[in-house]
């Protein structure tokens, strides 16, 4: 027996119940299998089919069976509009999170499908997982099991709050009964209350307030659930978003333009005695390649490319090696107007007795997942299919849609698993889909679109450079008396696809200052949670600009932007945090105890007295008294940062060594303490924690995008270097949870973002003399240690 | 035409001699384990083993390949099953798959069929590799290091220990994990 919808049906309606403000609604039982059917939104205004007059999915959110359906065995299945980049919460937190609210045993939940506009009802994008979207299944568990205890309630004639369910079976007196059967031969309707646009950027939300089970109670979530697509991907038979095979698929190869305000002057001769299979397409300064032959269409491209000609640009204001000076000299930043923390407060101007003043820098960075881009696109029976790896499958939609002229519904997107992104790297999409779509409508079959890695390094987006000036004024006594943050650089979120672009097609509108959409202004927020409760006089301003080039592109392409871990906060809590600890040597305090002098939170106290004891900390002042900026022995520093995101705390403590007479920097080890609340999968953290610091660490010492006047210059792997296994530091995650927290832990990025400060303070305790910019590459490095 | 042994199988293929075997191996032959990632030889995703030794698929071409045995992740169980002479079971892993299901490993897993095809690699040569001996191996025994985006390397190394653990048979150090 599935809960499943069952629109057509006539049905009598014979009894009513309101649970929670979804209604529950009773029907003459007309044969079939028997369901637990849903039929109406509570407000039909707010569910998206009813305000568009079309079925954009072929799912309903307002109807439980959208979100989970109970199978006769009692089994269930869920769906969801988010997508798995690896983290895996999907496939194991998002089951035990509704296992745990029907109180069904987690193994029962056998499917999870994701990701798809069609199959799936919610949309938003894939963020917030544990702390927003998550609710939506959540809340429809809590509905369908407050629903059935009603019915077992009537059905055995005993009051509602007399019954439990365990392992799936519900117990009323000597009465038991499990969901499936309960439900079995009945006809039952359920509407569940939501709001929101589908295609939004947030999507759908499941509305009201059914009783949640109480965390007492809680016996799945907190389990180190394995996650369940492993094996198969170990085992290779999952289908990735590279593995997908249309009948008739053409290969394509992009060709994108010389430099980032180029246009296409005169795509370069095909030599079809080579290439007999091969063929070129153009859409305005969209050039591509395409063959029957995957092999043939890169080498026809680059044959192709090697003679194409493409306007000169020289846009770009400046050039990596000059970006920190460019943007310290920006004769105005008045592009929009800045933005104050909701932090700010008292008078930062108050005379202090010490104060520490510097500018810190972090540059951009490539996301740089290790499969490039690459997605399929077909037209099939009149709509637009995209095969991809999005993280916003519904934002994406509206993308195509709008770039082809067709309405939301004629677009289907299906996601696949992919190479992990930490964030958009090609605007809503995850890359190459538009590009996909433009080429199989042109052409009338399907065509794979798999960019190369120099078009992943130079064509997806970037995460934002930022420059800091971080002015700390102390008493006295060595506390904190003022403290003035400037954080000044491009914005985030430029979400449109790169190949709609090049092709002159429709987008959403570029990062301006009018934007309607506040994600796609050009403002600066202040994204880093202040977390020193006791300092009475603070300013924390964003100032924002133009993507760096956009407004010189004459194709409106600059060096564009987009989401990346802990978007823009990390880029502030990176000159915060190493500015701290400078600080604290101004005090002459230790910088674990000068962070619990100013903090007021508990939860971050007893995080910060973990770290001590778990990173074997020696408590002193930096720098260490061993301290050295010169010599060929290695010079040793600890050094610390912390950080509050989505309810997470996070503390962090790197020990490294450096060698001053060739810059070079190793991480010897690092410690993560946190308390993110209720950890719904200690095991998934653990490794979720690790995997992200590791890659902070890379980021840390080598990661900085490289661009002249024209273009980004980094291409490959040798350009654009990441961390080695060879250079990985010991890793300790402790999991420290506050027993007495109410929310679902989330905020594992805030490992990816730590590392750096707490490296950066390291160095400083370690040679006494700051870093102040990323990455710790040696000529930086040297660079700081003889200032 | 020229003839490949995948996995144990010959396999006929039509694509010119100096075609890469990555290609090859995806296009013509289904055999979709081994991954592009840069096509470079730069990251390892694309790497197979031919006659036990790692090689980057992306830049290889078939012709060098002629009469060699070129094992990927797929053909990893049976490989392991014809070391050990063991009974041919259809769900059976090669422990380094098993390892690193155990572990946990795989944060995306793009870059893991690469990083398996290495573990077995080194395990093969080396039943009970060191820390030094697993940097070495995943960082300058190749033509490049084998890179990981997610930076999974620390559950690599657990995962290597591990799998060294299952080929021997020892005791395995028992976890508290639950199936998922
Ligand atoms: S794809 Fe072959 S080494 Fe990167
Ligand atoms: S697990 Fe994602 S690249 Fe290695």
């Amino acid at each position: 027996m599935n809960i499943e919808q069952n629109d057509n049906e006539e049905t009598q309606s014979v009894g009513e119940y309101l649970i929670y403000g979804a209604k529950l609604s009773r029907r003459a039982f007309l044969g079939g299998s028997g369901a637990l059917i849903a039929s109406l939104a509570l407000d039909p205004k707010l569910a998206f089919a009813a305000a568009n007059g079309s079925q954009p999915t072929s799912l309903d959110a307002a109807k439980p069976a959208s979100w989970i359906e109970i199978h006769a065995d009692n089994t269930a299945l869920i769906r969801t509009g988010k997508c798995d980049f690896g983290q895996s919460s999907i496939f194991t937190a998002y089951r035990q999170i509704v296992a745990e609210e029907l109180s069904m045993p987690v193994a029962n939940i056998t499917n999870v499908v994701w990701g798809d506009t069609d199959v799936t009802p919610d949309g938003g994008g894939t963020f917030g997982l544990l702390r927003t979207n998550v609710q939506n299944l959540r809340k429809v568990a809590a509905y369908i099991r407050e629903a059935v205890l009603t019915l077992a309630a009537e059905k055995f004639a005993v009051a509602k709050d007399s019954l439990k369910i365990k392992e799936g079976v519900i117990q009323a007196g000597n009465h038991t009964i499990s969901y499936g059967e309960l439900l079995a031969n009945q006809n039952w309707s359920l509407s569940i209350p939501v709001r929101g646009e589908l295609t939004s950027f947030m999507g759908i939300v499941v509305t009201g307030e059914p009783p949640m089970k109480p965390v007492s109670e809680y016996t799945i979530i907190g389990q180190p659930l394995k996650n369940p697509i492993v094996r198969p991907k170990v085992a290779g038979d999952n289908i990735w978003v590279g593995d997908v095979k249309l009948p008739g698929m053409l290969h394509a190869r992009v060709i994108h333009p010389e430099t980032l305000g180029s246009t296409l002057l005169k795509a370069g001769p095909l030599d079809k005695t080579l290439f007999a299979n091969s063929q070129i397409v153009t859409i305005n300064n969209l050039l591509a390649v395409v063959s029957s032959d995957e092999w043939e269409a890169v080498q026809a491209a680059r044959s192709v490319e090697a003679k194409t000609q493409w306007s000169d640009w020289q846009g770009i204001p400046t050039t990596s090696t000059g970006l920190q000076q460019f943007l310290h000299d920006k004769p105005s930043w008045d592009d929009v107007p800045d933005m104050q923390s909701r932090s700010s407060k008292g008078d930062i101007s108050l005379p202090v007795a010490k104060s520490h003043s510097a500018e810190y820098f972090m540059p951009y960075y490539k996301h740089a997942p290790i499969g490039p881009m690459v997605s399929v696109a077909e037209v099939k029976d009149g709509k637009v299919v995209v095969h991809t790896h999005s993280q916003n499958p519904q934002f994406l939609r509206m993308a195509i849609a709008k770039m082809l002229k067709q309405p939301e519904a004629d677009v289907i997107i299906k996601t696949y698993i992919g190479p992990g992104h930490f964030g958009r790297s090609n605007g809503g999409n995850a890359g190459s889909e538009d590009e996909a779509a433009l080429l199989a409508v042109k052409l009338g079959v399907p065509v794979r679109v798999q960019w190369m890695r120099h078009d992943d390094m130079q064509w997806s987006t970037n995460s934002s450079a930022m420059l800091s000036q971080i002015s700390i004024g102390l008493d006295e006594q060595g506390r904190i008396a003022t403290y003035q943050a400037v954080h000044s650089g491009p914005p985030m979120q430029d979400d449109r696809p790169i190949g709609a672009i090049l092709a002159g097609k429709d987008t959403i509108l570029p990062p301006t200052p009018d934007n309607p959409s506040f994600l796609h202004g050009l403002g600066i927020f202040i994204a880093d949670t202040w977390v020193y409760g006791s300092v009475e006089n603070i300013a924390e301003t964003g100032r924002g600009m133009y993507q760096l080039g956009q407004q010189e592109s004459p194709i409106n392409v600059g060096i564009r932007d987009h989401s990346m871990r802990t978007p823009i906060q990390f880029q502030q809590n990176f000159p915060r945090e190493t500015a701290m600890s400078e600080a604290a040597a101004l005090a002459g305090m230790d910088a674990i105890d000068f962070r619990l002098a100013h903090i007021t939170e508990p939860r971050f106290k007893a995080i910060l007295e973990r770290l001590k004891i778990e990173a074997d900390w020696d408590t002193r002042p930096s720098p260490s008294p061993q301290a050295r900026a010169n010599g060929s022995e290695p010079a040793l520093g600890r050094g610390v940062s912390i950080m509050l995101r989505d309810n997470g705390y996070w503390a962090c403590a790197a020990h490294i060594a450096i060698i001053p007479d060739t810059g070079e920097v190793k991480v010897e080890r690092i410690t993560l303490v946190s308390d993110t609340g209720i950890v719904v999968n200690p095991l998934q953290l653990k490794r979720q924690a690790e995997a992200g610091c590791i890659m902070g660490v890379s980021q840390a010492l080598h990661e900085e995008v490289s661009f002249d006047n024209s273009k980004l210059t980094c291409t490959d792997w040798q350009s654009y270097p990441i961390l080695k296994m060879a250079e990985v530091p010991k890793i300790k995650v402790v999991i420290a949870p506050d027993k007495t927290a109410t929310m679902y832990g989330q905020g594992s990025e805030s490992a990816n973002a730590l590392a750096s400060s707490a490296i950066a303070g390291a160095f400083y305790d370690a040679t006494g003399k700051a870093i102040r910019r990323l990455p710790l590459k040696p000529d930086y490095v040297k660079k700081a240690l003889s200032a | 035409m020229i003839t490949l042994f995948i996995n144990g199988h010959a396999r006929q293929v039509k694509a010119a001699p100096d075609t890469p075997l990555l290609y090859v191996l995806r296009g013509e032959l289904n055999v979709m384990t081994p991954k592009f990632g840069c096509g470079l030889a730069q990251c390892g995703a694309c790497s197979v083993l031919v006659d036990g030794e790692e090689v980057r698929a992306c830049i290889y071409p078939i012709i060098a390949l002629e009469g060699k045995q070129i094992t990927t992740v797929d053909g990893l169980p049976a490989r392991w099953q014809q070391q050990r002479s063991l009974p041919n079971a259809p769900d059976r892993l090669h422990p380094v798959q098993q390892a690193w299901i155990d572990e946990q490993v795989p944060q995306c897993g793009i870059c893991q069929y690469g990083m398996m095809i290495k573990a077995t690699e080194l395990l093969e040569k080396n039943p009970s590799p060191s820390d030094e001996d697993i940097n070495h191996a995943m960082t300058v025994s190749g033509p490049s290091a084998h890179l990981c985006r997610c930076g999974s390397y620390a559950a690599i190394k657990d995962g290597i220990h591990r799998a060294a653990a299952i080929i021997k048979g020892a005791e395995l150090i028992t976890t508290n994990t639950v199936e998922g």
